[in-house]
């Protein structure tokens, strides 16, 4: 008989301990635990900054000033194509129309003391910030994040042989949460994107707690569009609480799963 | 053993019936409202000093707007009135008062504080998520007082990053061609300005007609037809530097210029004795090739951004329509066979998509298609629009668009304008004159 | 009373069909199918040698009256050997700027070459194609595109 307890205490504690593993929500913590968000620290150079366009005004008014003279504000093509005209630019000709191209195309009739916008000193070009620590990744401030509490969904027994809720109170509970679901414009409208949420309610239709089901989907990379339109599913279930539920057979819809499905939305 | 088999499956059997038995409901419909979104204003901490031109004081506001202007022009998301927020912007950057920022109906805020010293700027923000009462990035930046619009946009990107899950494109440049005069002696102009119309540069003087440039992957070249000397070829300009160079210089007009995606040749129409090809150019070594050899106008190619494709215009069916070939330009497919003429193809960065100007009667329209031609979708039409150029992140077009001229040619204007792929948010982009030929730079900070 | 109906009926058949193959063949001002026919825009070489050519919507084939027009540049031309010329191609702004500049540069070519065929040296006619960048006619009318559709010969100084 003795044997026979241990033995059933033992297999008992087996097939618990199977079935919390088989039931992913029973261990999972809930999903938006919030990260301990550092801020990174981002150098921004001066690099792609137009330094010479202040100077290409100062130009400007040079040019005018002598626009007789001037000729154009470019630099001349490169020696004209003294090829015949009926001569394409071949693979084995390009050395030598590299050295015409690189001739510099300093013209004769444009007089010294016009400068030519393109002509900038290198002096003037050069910023003296230093470039390219645009990644310096140090980490200035450690955010501090507060631990939601972990919550098991406890499903009891007496829960079970719930059918749902009839068809009037679903949907009275999806046109309330169709009011306060924003659906992120950004989001392509040709991929099936579907966001399983399990809630477990309080009587007065409260979240106690929220949990997606797919949600190691979320940090996946490629996945970035499951997350945010996850984010935005949990967002429109908070605005909403309290939940429109009926007012009674609360053990029949204290736990409830909502399925966000824009595709159709957004295909527009 | 019995009672033992009968706990087993009972347990089972619950632990199967709870999933059974859950209330699922299926929610297939939401808002297409923005986003509610408050930017509050950044804290400027007492102990800054003002630097040259920048005024620090205002500096928390303005770069607060610029943040909002952003995030307003994408139709993703709807920046609230200031005027609501109840919370001082050095407390909301601690630690916000969700309650309080809820109560103006806001999903999400941004906070942040500045600080200049030692010729230094350092910016903070955060983004929160308010209805899970928590933060969702945080960032600090650092860089010289002058360059506080960067860092604003650089702040738009992360934020449009983390809410939308794509790229953002705030911190980039557009160059297009600034326009002025009258119709039939336009003065044209290369210009520069950021994505969203601040700090026009012009490039050059408008001597010479100048047309549609491009930037290269770096955004440091710009390849574009200037008619110097009335010899129409393709240049090659370094924003940096100011030197500008020939790239085309062919016995005949080259134009309808391009950088490869890995920004090492340029691809470009030849035109010779009344016909019009596809040639590639390497940057480095000069070294010129033939890729399309037909009787028929070749132009307006555009490479894939693998650079293993390229797509161009040809009418070489008689009317103008667009094709795919191997960048070699072997497999020369046709791909648009709808009625209408279409031209100016442009990949979009994702690879996925290929933009296009299409003609129908006497209609203009900016529309996207899969690469293989298939699933045209028509965003916008009016009397003349064309040249689309994509975003870094492939999901906005900017293109021109031309009105019609009265008796004498008055009236007539050139604008810049966008558009969602989805054929949302048509929006006019703001631009010192008239503005053509735009070409969207990728995003500066990368 | 029968007799005068069926005469009627007979006139009206014949009046319709008059109208509608009146309106068949009825020309709009100047512009014939699209190619403009006129001479407003149209400047002269020397007199009786007008300058200039106009083409049809998207193409460059020379019509009869393009072809007289050139014979009489060409026959200029050979009586002015020293003369040299520069043929401008022209699109109007109904098409995309890239594929008019190509278009512009063979319909200039395309005058070149019959200019050619009638004993001009090649090396006397250069071209250049403008595409839509230099409107004659900047109204955004069929008139003005019509005329804008064009290349014209210049003289080189």
């Amino acid at each position: 008989m003795t044997k026979g307890l241990i033995f059933s205490v033992s297999f008992h504690l087996i097939m618990i301990l199977l079935t919390a593993l088989t039931l992913p929500f029973m261990i999972r913590e809930p999903i938006d635990l919030p990260p301990i968000v550092s801020v990174e620290l981002i150098q921004i150079s001066d690099k792609t900054n137009i330094p010479y366009a202040p100077k290409a005004r100062k130009v400007i008014e040079k040019v005018k000033e002598e626009e007789k003279r001037v000729v154009s504000e470019q630099a001349p093509p490169a020696a004209k194509a003294k090829e015949k005209p009926d001569r394409i630019p071949l693979p084995n000709e390009s050395k030598k129309e590299k050295k015409i191209i690189k001739k510099k195309q300093n013209p004769e009739e444009i007089k010294p003391e016009i400068r030519q916008s393109s002509e900038f000193e290198k002096k003037e070009i050069i910023d003296t910030n230093e470039i390219a620590a645009l990644i310096d990744k140090a980490k200035e401030i450690e955010a501090k994040t507060e631990r939601e509490e972990k919550k098991l969904t406890q499903s009891s027994v007496k829960n079970s042989f719930a059918s749902g809720l009839s068809l009037s109170e679903e949907d009275a509970l999806r046109a309330q949460i169709f009011g306060c679901w924003s659906i992120p414009l950004g989001l392509p409208f040709d991929e099936d994107l579907l966001v399983r949420i399990k809630l477990q309610l309080k009587k007065d239709g409260t979240i106690l707690t929220s949990e997606i089901l797919d949600h190691e989907r979320m940090n996946k990379p490629g996945q970035k569009f499951y997350k945010i339109l996850a984010e935005s599913a949990l967002r429109a279930v908070r605005i909403c609480q309290p939940l429109k539920v009926p007012p009674t057979g609360y053990e029949k819809w204290k736990n409830i799963q909502l399925n966000f499905n824009p595709t159709e939305m957004l295909k527009g | 053993m019995q009672r033992i088999i009968v706990i087993s499956l009972l347990i089972l059997y619950f632990s199967t019936s709870i999933s059974n038995a859950l209330i699922k409901v299926d929610i297939t419909r939401g808002n297409l409202d923005p986003l509610p979104i408050a930017v509050s204003p950044l804290h400027v901490d007492p102990s800054s000093t003002n630097h040259k031109d920048v005024k620090v004081k205002q500096l928390g506001e303005d770069i607060s707007k610029i943040i909002e202007n952003n995030f307003r022009s994408t139709g993703l998301f709807n920046p609230l009135k200031k005027d609501a927020f109840v919370q001082k912007p050095d407390i909301a950057h601690l630690k916000p008062r969700f309650e309080d920022w809820r109560l103006i109906k806001a999903q999400a805020l941004v906070t942040g504080k500045l600080l200049i010293k030692d010729e230094k700027l350092k910016i903070e923000f955060r983004l929160w998520d308010l209805t899970a009462s928590k933060e969702m990035v945080a960032l600090a930046f650092t860089t010289t007082p002058s360059n506080w619009r960067r860092v604003a946009h650089i702040i738009s990107d992360k934020i449009y990053e983390r809410l939308t899950g794509e790229e953002g494109y705030f911190d980039t440049r557009i160059i297009y061609v600034a326009e002025s005069g009258p119709k039939d002696k336009r003065k044209k102009q290369l210009a520069i300005m950021d994505q969203d119309g601040a700090n026009t540069k012009y490039l050059t003087l408008g001597n010479e007609l100048v047309l549609t440039p491009r930037f290269n992957p770096a955004n440091q070249l710009v390849t574009y037809l200037s008619y110097f000397r009335n010899l129409p070829r393709v240049y090659l300009l370094d924003i940096e530097t100011g030197i500008q160079e020939v790239v085309g210089n062919f016995p005949g007009m080259t134009f309808a210029p391009r950088f490869s995606p890995d920004g090492k040749k340029i691809i470009m129409s030849f035109a010779k004795d009344g016909n019009s090809d596809i040639y590639t150019m390497d940057l480095e070594n000069r070294i010129v090739e033939r890729i399309t050899d037909h009787s028929a106008i070749d132009t307006s190619p555009s490479y894939s951004p693998d650079g293993k494709y390229i797509c161009f215009n040809s009418d070489r069916s008689g009317l103008q329509q667009i094709y795919v070939m191997k960048s070699d330009g072997t497999n020369v497919k046709r791909i648009t066979f709808g009625d209408g003429l279409y031209g100016t193809p442009v990949w979009s960065p994702r690879g996925d998509l290929i933009a296009f100007t299409k003609v129908r009667k006497g209609k203009f329209y900016i529309g996207v298609m899969r690469t293989d031609g298939t699933g045209e979708r028509l965003l916008t039409e009016n009397f003349y629009q064309e040249a689309p150029s994509w975003s870094p992140n492939g999901r906005v077009l900017v293109f021109y668009r031309e009105t019609k001229s009265g008796s004498q040619g008055k009236g007539f204007t050139a604008k810049l304008w966008s558009i969602d792929i989805t054929g949302y948010n048509e929006r006019k982009i703001k631009t010192e004159t008239d503005a053509s030929d735009p070409s969207w730079s990728s995003t500066l900070s990368k | 009373m029968k007799f005068n109906t069926k005469v009627k009926n007979i006139l009206l058949v014949v009046f319709a069909t008059l109208a509608l193959s009146a309106c068949a063949t009825q020309k709009k001002a100047g512009i014939d199918g699209d190619v403009y026919t006129g001479k407003d825009t149209v400047e002269y070489l020397a007199s009786g040698v007008p300058d200039r050519i106009f083409f049809a919507t998207n193409k460059s084939s020379l019509t009869t009256a393009a072809r007289e027009t050139l014979r009489k540049q060409a026959t200029y031309l050979r009586k002015n050997p020293k003369l040299n010329v520069t043929i401008e191609g022209h699109a109007d702004e109904r098409g995309t700027r890239e594929y008019n500049l190509a278009l512009g540069e063979r319909r200039a070519n395309a005058a070149k070459d019959y200019m050619m065929t009638y004993g001009v040296s090649g090396k006397r006619i250069s071209v250049i194609s403008y595409g839509k960048e230099k409107p004659v006619n900047t109204a955004s009318t069929p008139l003005a595109w019509s005329q804008n559709r064009r290349s014209v010969t210049v003289k080189v100084k």
